[in-house]
C-alpha cells in the first residue's frame, strides 16, 4: 500500500451522517410516516489523471476507504495512464452565516405536524377538487470534510419543506394544481403561508379543467418567474458547468467575453443565499461564492470544481453531491437578475402572444443549445390584454436565441426551490428570475 | 446489516408490532467512466441497509437505517409511527404464504467475479466503438456492474432470499466539425451479452446521420418511435394510470376502463415479473409477494391495474406482484416489472411510404401522468420516404395523448429492445401532430 501511496496526489473524504422524516397525507388519510436514519462516506483519490473514488454506507473505517479509493485511481492510471489533473488553490472556508432556524421542526410533535398537513390539505380542497395529496420533509445532516492538504470543516443544515397537489376532473378530463416551498425552519409554514398556497393549488387545477390546448407555433412571449427561472437554470446554467464544457459538451465552450444575449440579460448563481441552493463551502472544501455567468448579456464565467477551475481558468465552490456520490460540477441559487420593466409594460408591448406561467419540467441539451419545457398553464395574449387560459403548452427552442430575443426583463424578481438531477445525484437547488418578455419562441400545443 | 435482519424483526415485535416486516438490501457497483475519450474515474460503492416496517391496530409505521448504531432506534421509531396513525380500515395484512416461482437468467457470477481490469476494457470498447465512426467525440459515458443482495422477512413467514447482477453501457456522442450533433446509446442487461464496442458505434453513426437537419411544416403523420423514445412515453404517460393506487385516489385516466377496447385489437400489454434474464425479474416483489405474468391488454382490451399488497387488499383482489422500491428507504408502493409490448411485427421502416422516425425524446417526464397528455421534443428524428429514412430533422415537437396513441398503433419493427424494465420493439403510430 505504501507503495502505491506514494503516486496519490491528493485524497478528500467526506462523512455524512443525517436523518429525514417523511410524512405523507392523501385524501385525508395519512399513508405513510417514515424516518431514515444514515452515516456513510465518499472518499476520493487522484492517480496522475484517474480518479478513484468509494462510497460506503453505514459504519465506516476512513483509512480503508483512503485506501480502496487510492488502489481504484492507481489502477485507473497505471492501465491508461494521461496527463496529470491538477486542482485550483483552496483555503479553509470560513463558516459564518448559516440559515437561521427559529423554530426547530423537532421541537415540533409528529401530532402536530400531522394536524397543520390536515389542515393544508383541506384548504386545497375547494368545490370541484377531488384528489388532494400533502407531503411533508424534514432532514438534517452533518458533513464533515477533510482532505490530504489539511483540510477540515465541518457544517450541519436543517431542512424543511412540503408539496401539496390538487387534481380536479370533469368529463374524463384531469388536471392537477401543485405547490411547494422548503427552506430552514418550522416558520416556514407562516412565512410562506402555506394554507393560502394550498388553496392557490386547488384552484389550479379547477381552472385548468376549463382551459383550452392553444395552437401552436412561433410567436412572442411572457414568461412567468417561475419558467424564466426553469429557463435560466435548464438552459443556461446547466451549459455553464466547467465539466460540461471540458466534455465539449455544451455549446457556451470558448466564449467566455462574447455578447451571448440581449444586454438587458445578467445571469447568477449564488449558493450564500439563504435559499434551497445554500451551502457554506462545496464537496471540495471550497468556500461557496456568487459567480455571474452573464453580465450585461458577455458571458461571464462558467461554474467550476477544483478540476475544471484549474483547467479552464476560474474560481472553483460549485462542485456537490447527493449523498455519498462522486462531487460533479453543480448550480446552487441560479437567477436572472431584475431589471427595471413593468409586467403590465411586457403585455403592451408583446400585444399578441402567449404568457406561459409555472413549470412541470423540461430538459436540455447542452452541447447543442435546444431546450424544452412545459409550463403549467398559459394565458394568450391579445392586444395587449391577457385572454383565455390555455394547458398544455410548452416552450421550446434554441437557448443563444431566446437569450438575444429578450426585449424586457422584470423588477419582480422571485425564487422557487426544487432539487437538479445530473450524474444520477439530486440536489436542492432554487432558481428563479423577474417576468422577462421573449420576442419569439416556439410554443407547442394541440 | 444482514446478520441483523432476524433480530430486527424480533425487536419489532417485542416493541409491540402485530405484524412486522424486514427488507434488507445490498448493492455493490463498480463503475469506469470517461470524459472525452480519456478514461476519468472508477468509482466503487457499497450500500447496504434495513428498512422496518411495523403495524399495530392497521396502522403501518415505517423507518430504515444503513447503521447497525441505530437499528433499535429505527424499529421503535416505526412502531411508534404505527401508534400515531388512526386504524386504517383498507389494511388486510403484509403478505402471507409465500410460493415462488423458479427464475433463471438474474445471476452471473463472471459479473460477480469481474475484476477492475476487465471493467476498464468494456468502458475501453466502448470509446473505441465511437473512434470507429470519424468526426465524433464521445462526451461521456461509462461501464457499470453491480451486484445486489436482496432478504425479506415478515411475521407471516416470508422469507425471500435473492442475488441478481447487472452490467450496463452508456455512451453520448457530439460532432466535432460543421453541424452540430449529439446522440446517445445505453444498454443493459444481466449478463456479460453486451457487444460495447457495437453501442459506441452506434450513437456515433447516428450523431453523425443527424447532421444538417431539416425544418419540415407542422402536419399529422405516420411516426415511428425507437424503443427509447416509446419506453419514455409508457413510462411517463401509461404506467402511472395503471397503478392501482392512482385508480383507487381518482388519479388515473383509467378510472372505469376494465373490461374496454381501449387499444388496437392487435395490441397486447403484460406485467411480467418472471421474464427469462429480465431486469425487473426476480422470484418476488419487493414485499415477498410471488412474481407472476400479467396480462394488462389483451387484444385491445384492459384487462387489470397493477397492485401491490396494500391495494389489492382496498379493492378485494390478488396482488399483481408490483410492490416496488426504489430502496431500503421507502416503503414499497405499486412499481412496473418488465412490461411487454406485443405487436404482430413487420418490416416497419420499410413498409412505411412517408412519416418521421424518432430515436429518442426529451420532456416525456412533463407528460400530464393523469390525462396522458404529452407534448416532447424529438432527438435524432429523420423523415420516411418510400420505406427508407430520408432527411435528419433538426428540431422536432410531437405532441399527443398515450392512450389516444394506443388507438392509432399500425406497426411494430422486428427490433424489440429491453428497456430498462421495458420490452418493446419500434412502434408505428398514424396520425401524430408533430411541429418542426
Amino acid at each position: 500500500m505504501t507503495g502505491i501511496m506514494q503516486d496519490i496526489k491528493f485524497y478528500d473524504c467526506r462523512v455524512i451522517e443525517g436523518s429525514s422524516t417523511s410524512i405523507v397525507l392523501d385524501n385525508g388519510k395519512i399513508e405513510e410516516i417514515s424516518r431514515n436514519f444514515t452515516r456513510g462516506a465518499g472518499v476520493r483519490a487522484l492517480c496522475g489523471g484517474s480518479w478513484g473514488y468509494t462510497a460506503v454506507e453505514g459504519d465506516i473505517d476512513l483509512k480503508c476507504g483512503v485506501e480502496a479509493a487510492s488502489k481504484l485511481a492507481f489502477s485507473m492510471n497505471s492501465s491508461t495512464p494521461k496527463e496529470g489533473v491538477e486542482l485550483a488553490a483552496v483555503t479553509s472556508p470560513d463558516v459564518k452565516d448559516l440559515p437561521e432556524v427559529r423554530i426547530d421542526p423537532r421541537d415540533i410533535a409528529i401530532e402536530e405536524k400531522v394536524d397543520l398537513l390536515k389542515s393544508i390539505e383541506e384548504h386545497a380542497k375547494i368545490a370541484g377538487v377531488h384528489s388532494t395529496k400533502v407531503m411533508y420533509l424534514e432532514s438534517e445532516f452533518k458533513v464533515q470534510y477533510r482532505s490530504s492538504e489539511g483540510l477540515e470543516r465541518e457544517y450541519e443544515l436543517l431542512n424543511v419543506g412540503f408539496a401539496v397537489s390538487a387534481v380536479a376532473s370533469e368529463n374524463g378530463v384531469y388536471q392537477a394544481g401543485r405547490e411547494s416551498r422548503f427552506g430552514y425552519g418550522y416558520e416556514l409554514f407562516e412565512k410562506e403561508n402555506a394554507l393560502e398556497l394550498a388553496g392557490k393549488a386547488g384552484k389550479t387545477a379547477i381552472e385548468l379543467l376549463k382551459a383550452k390546448t392553444p395552437k401552436g407555433g412561433e410567436m412572442p412571449v411572457v414568461l412567468d418567474q417561475e419558467l424564466a427561472g426553469v429557463f435560466a437554470h435548464e438552459a443556461v446554467g446547466h451549459a455553464s458547468e466547467g465539466d460540461l464544457v471540458l466534455e465539449g459538451d455544451s455549446i457556451l465552450e470558448n466564449r467566455i467575453g462574447e455578447q451571448i444575449a440581449s444586454p438587458l440579460v445578467t445571469i447568477i448563481d449564488d449558493p450564500t443565499l439563504h435559499e434551497f441552493g445554500y451551502y457554506p463551502f462545496d464537496a471540495e472544501g471550497s468556500e461557496s461564492r456568487r459567480t455571474e455567468i452573464i453580465r450585461d448579456g458577455i458571458f461571464n464565467s462558467y461554474l467550476h470544481s477544483r478540476e475544471t477551475a484549474a483547467k479552464l481558468g476560474g474560481t472553483p465552490g460549485n462542485c456537490r453531491a447527493q449523498g455519498y456520490s462522486m462531487p460533479v460540477v453543480r448550480m446552487s441559487n441560479t437567477f436572472i437578475d431584475n431589471g427595471d420593466s413593468r409586467f403590465e409594460e411586457m403585455l403592451e408591448e408583446v400585444r399578441n402572444g402567449m404568457y406561459l406561467v409555472g413549470s412541470r419540467g423540461g430538459q436540455v441539451n447542452t452541447g447543442e443549445g435546444i431546450f424544452q419545457f412545459n409550463a403549467e398553464k398559459g394565458y394568450l395574449i391579445k392586444n395587449g390584454e391577457l385572454t383565455g387560459l390555455v394547458r398544455d403548452v410548452s416552450l421550446s427552442g434554441k437557448t443563444l436565441e431566446i437569450l438575444n430575443h429578450v426585449t424586457h426583463v422584470g423588477n419582480d424578481l422571485k425564487m422557487t426551490a426544487g432539487r437538479c438531477g445530473k450524474a444520477g445525484q439530486l440536489v436542492p437547488v432554487s432558481d428563479g428570475s423577474p417576468h422577462i418578455a421573449i420576442s419569439k419562441a416556439l410554443v407547442g400545443g394541440a | 446489516m444482514y446478520d441483523l435482519a432476524r433480530k430486527a424483526l424480533k425487536l419489532a415485535e417485542q416493541a409491540g408490532a402485530e405484524e412486522a416486516e424486514i427488507y434488507y438490501a445490498a448493492n455493490h457497483s463498480t463503475g469506469v467512466n470517461f470524459k472525452k475519450d480519456a478514461l476519468e474515474n472508477a468509482k466503487d460503492r457499497f450500500s447496504e441497509g434495513l428498512g422496518i416496517r411495523a403495524i399495530v391496530n392497521g396502522a403501518v409505521g415505517f423507518a430504515s437505517t444503513n447503521s447497525a448504531e441505530e437499528l433499535e432506534n429505527a424499529v421503535k421509531i416505526a412502531v411508534a409511527e404505527a401508534r400515531v396513525r388512526e386504524s386504517d380500515p383498507d389494511w388486510v395484512s403484509l403478505p402471507s404464504n409465500g410460493k415462488y416461482p423458479q427464475v433463471s437468467g438474474i445471476f452471473d457470477k463472471k459479473i460477480e467475479a469481474l475484476e477492475l481490469e476487465e471493467c476498464i476494457v468494456y468502458a475501453v470498447e466502448l470509446v473505441k466503438g465511437t473512434k470507429e465512426v470519424p468526426g465524433t467525440l464521445p462526451t461521456s459515458g461509462g461501464f457499470t456492474r453491480s451486484k445486489s443482495k436482496r432478504l425479506i422477512l415478515n411475521t407471516n413467514g416470508i422469507e425471500i432470499e435473492e442475488e441478481s447482477t447487472a452490467v450496463s453501457g452508456f455512451v453520448d456522442v457530439i460532432t466535432v466539425n460543421g453541424d452540430t450533433s449529439t446522440a446517445y446509446d445505453f444498454a443493459i442487461s444481466r449478463s456479460l451479452d453486451i457487444d460495447f464496442f457495437a453501442l459506441g458505434k452506434n450513437a456515433s453513426d447516428l450523431a453523425l446521420k443527424s447532421r444538417g437537419g431539416i425544418k419540415i411544416e407542422p402536419q399529422k403523420t405516420d411516426v415511428i418511435f425507437h424503443p427509447f423514445a416509446f419506453s419514455d412515453i409508457l413510462e411517463e404517460a401509461l404506467a402511472p394510470s395503471l397503478d392501482a393506487d392512482n385508480v383507487q385516489k381518482g388519479r388515473s385516466g383509467l378510472i372505469d376502463k376494465l373490461g374496454e377496447e381501449f387499444a388496437v385489437p392487435e395490441l397486447c400489454i403484460y406485467d411480467d415479473g418472471l421474464v427469462e434474464a429480465g431486469i425487473e425479474t426476480s422470484a418476488s416483489d419487493d414485499e415477498g409477494v410471488p412474481s407472476q405474468h400479467t396480462t394488462v391488454i389483451e387484444n385491445g382490451v384492459l384487462e387489470t391495474y397493477l397492485y401491490d399488497s396494500y391495494t389489492a387488499g382496498k379493492a378485494g383482489v390478488k396482488s399483481t406482484g408490483n410492490g416496488s422500491r426504489s430502496s431500503y428507504t421507502s416503503p414499497p408502493s405499486v412499481g412496473l416489472r418488465n412490461f411487454v409490448i406485443d405487436y404482430p411485427q413487420e418490416d416497419i421502416i420499410a413498409n412505411t411510404t412517408s412519416g418521421i422516425f424518432v430515436n429518442t425524446i426529451i420532456g416525456a417526464h412533463t407528460a400530464n401522468s393523469i390525462s396522458g397528455d404529452f407534448s416532447v421534443e424529438a432527438r435524432n428524428a429523420f423523415t420516411i420516404k418510400d420505406g427508407a429514412l430520408d432527411k435528419p430533422v433538426k428540431s422536432l415537437m410531437i405532441s399527443g395523448n398515450a392512450f389516444e396513441l394506443l388507438k392509432n398503433i399500425t406497426g411494430a419493427g422486428f427490433d424489440v429492445r429491453k428497456v430498462g424494465g421495458i420490452i418493446t420493439p419500434s412502434i408505428r403510430v398514424s396520425g401524430m401532430s408533430v411541429i418542426g
